[in-house]
């Protein structure tokens, strides 16, 4: 059982040189990036599944779409907050916020299809497809504030434009923040596991004997 | 088997099931109708922004069209467990799949060919060469799209949830660039030719990863 | 800015949250199913 890694998640935003809200962008940003994490297990998993059947990769897939859900959720809604703060409104249709929204969808469409499809061999393909497809839009909302004019904040990392202090503490909080996600697919992937073998969704279909009828006593 | 002349026999058996039957193209042509004509109402059209409005309700049209027409291309195979037939001969799935989504994009082209005339005639705006080529390219690779989700989704439950969820998000890149082609087509800012580029990438990349896609959707 | 502090309590509740869940859930599993892995 894997409870390692979760007691790393300590961060500290050591300091912060802008108005408070900008710390947002520590975990909001972190998010984001362990979900993109998360859509390449699922893309992995799913590629591997369609090759050899292996239903280990299934259940990798499974793992990193649901986490990769939360994450995504957790990025959109403290994204939201922040908008509320700096722009003013919750949302607005630029081309990052509506991609990332995008990638929500198609990945809860994919935990949809696994829930709604024959359970196992069906419900695994079909989802493999669908995580395939849908990580297309991964590099769409990463390049999305390059690409596009966006209101969104422009790529501040990358650019090497921030004070060392915050990149620092960035830094970190990412590498926790990925540390957890991992963390988290490998607890669900244990779940999964225990779940498949009591609903035996990827054994061949097992003629069930009938019970031989119990002497009378 | 010849890959071809499967998809092509695929093709003409939807075509001419639809063509006794005539189901489709009628409900959808006139959904089409009925769409522009409550875009008229509550967009509030007049002589002024018809030309900017005009765009959107096309992509929005041919959005919901497209979404009932390929819906509807594995529904009866499902009816009738033919799929299952159809698999068990040589014939190569990417073949069966490339003939129904062509009898299926058919199917929207002919309705296409009645909306975009009636939004010209409604709306104002040009009825040109460059409209159709946009829509026409477009509706290449939302078919592929559509045509791979409403396979997986045949023998799925709750499938008219389904199918829009997961289609609609890949559609996206068709309508943002559909939408900005149709626009500078209109005599709206935009540049057509980027659009068209793009819409062209869109339709290969798509129907690579479709035909790729088929044989896992397909197989049993 | 209170936004501020609502956004990291949604973050840490959700994300804590749902760790905290999926170890419950693993941990009911794996007494339901003896601890198989």
């Amino acid at each position: 059982m894997l409870i390692a890694g979760a007691a790393i998640f300590f961060y500290a935003p050591t300091d912060y040189l802008q108005g408070p809200v900008q710390r947002i962008f520590y975990l909001h940003v972190s998010s984001a990036i362990a979900a993109f994490g998360c859509f390449a297990v699922v893309l992995a998993g799913g590629v591997i599944y369609l090759r050899n059947e292996s239903p280990a990769a299934d259940r990798f897939a499974r793992s990193g779409a649901l986490v990769g859900v939360v994450f995504t959720t957790v990025t959109l809604v403290m994204g939201m907050l922040w908008a509320k703060t700096v722009w003013g409104a919750f949302w607005v249709w630029d081309a990052r916020l509506t991609s990332t929204l995008v990638l929500w969808i198609i990945y809860a469409g994919y935990l949809l299809v696994r829930r709604l499809a024959d359970p196992g061999r069906q419900a695994a393909r079909f989802a493999a497809v669908v995580g395939i497809f849908g990580f297309i839009d991964v590099p769409v909302v990463h390049f999305s504030v390059t690409w596009w004019t966006t209101q969104h904040p422009g790529p501040v990392i990358i650019n090497d434009a921030l004070p060392p202090q915050m990149l620092a503490t960035f830094l970190f909080t990412m590498a926790c923040t990925v540390v957890l996600a991992a963390v988290m697919i490998a607890i669900r992937y244990q779940i999964e596991t225990l779940v498949d073998e009591r609903e035996q969704v990827f054994e061949p279909a097992k003629v069930l004997v009938a019970r031989e009828p119990e002497p009378v006593q | 088997m010849n890959p071809f002349r499967v998809a092509l026999a695929v093709a003409r058996k939807d075509l001419r099931s639809e063509w006794r039957t005539r189901e489709v193209v009628p409900a959808l042509a006139q959904f089409i109708i009925l769409a522009l004509l409550i875009g008229n109402f509550g967009f509030q059209v007049d002589s002024r922004n018809a030309a900017s409005i005009a765009p959107g309700i096309l992509w929005l049209a041919l959005v919901f069209a497209g979404l009932v027409a390929f819906g509807r291309t594995f529904a009866a195979e499902r009816e009738q467990a033919s799929l299952e037939a159809m698999l068990m001969t040589p014939a190569s799935p990417v073949a069966i799949f490339a003939g129904k989504a062509v009898a299926a994009s058919l199917l929207l082209i002919v309705c296409e060919a009645v909306m975009l005339p009636a939004l010209s005639l409604f709306f104002g705006t040009p009825f040109s060469a460059d409209v159709v080529a946009a829509v026409l390219i477009a509706t290449v690779g939302m078919a592929a799209l559509g045509c791979l989700f409403a396979a997986m989704v045949a023998r799925v439950r709750a499938r008219e949830l389904l199918l829009p969820l997961l289609t609609l998000p890949l559609w996206i890149p068709f309508i943002i660039a559909g939408g900005q082609a149709v626009q500078s087509a209109m005599g709206l800012p935009g540049s057509y030719s980027e659009a068209i580029s793009l819409l062209i990438d869109f339709d290969i990349l798509f129907l690579v990863l479709t035909s790729l896609a088929a044989r896992f959707v397909l197989d049993e | 800015m209170t936004y501020l502090i609502l956004a990291y309590a949604f973050g840490v509740a959700a994300l804590g949250g749902y760790l905290f869940w999926s170890l419950r859930r693993l941990r009911e599993l794996e007494r339901i199913q003896g601890g198989r892995s």
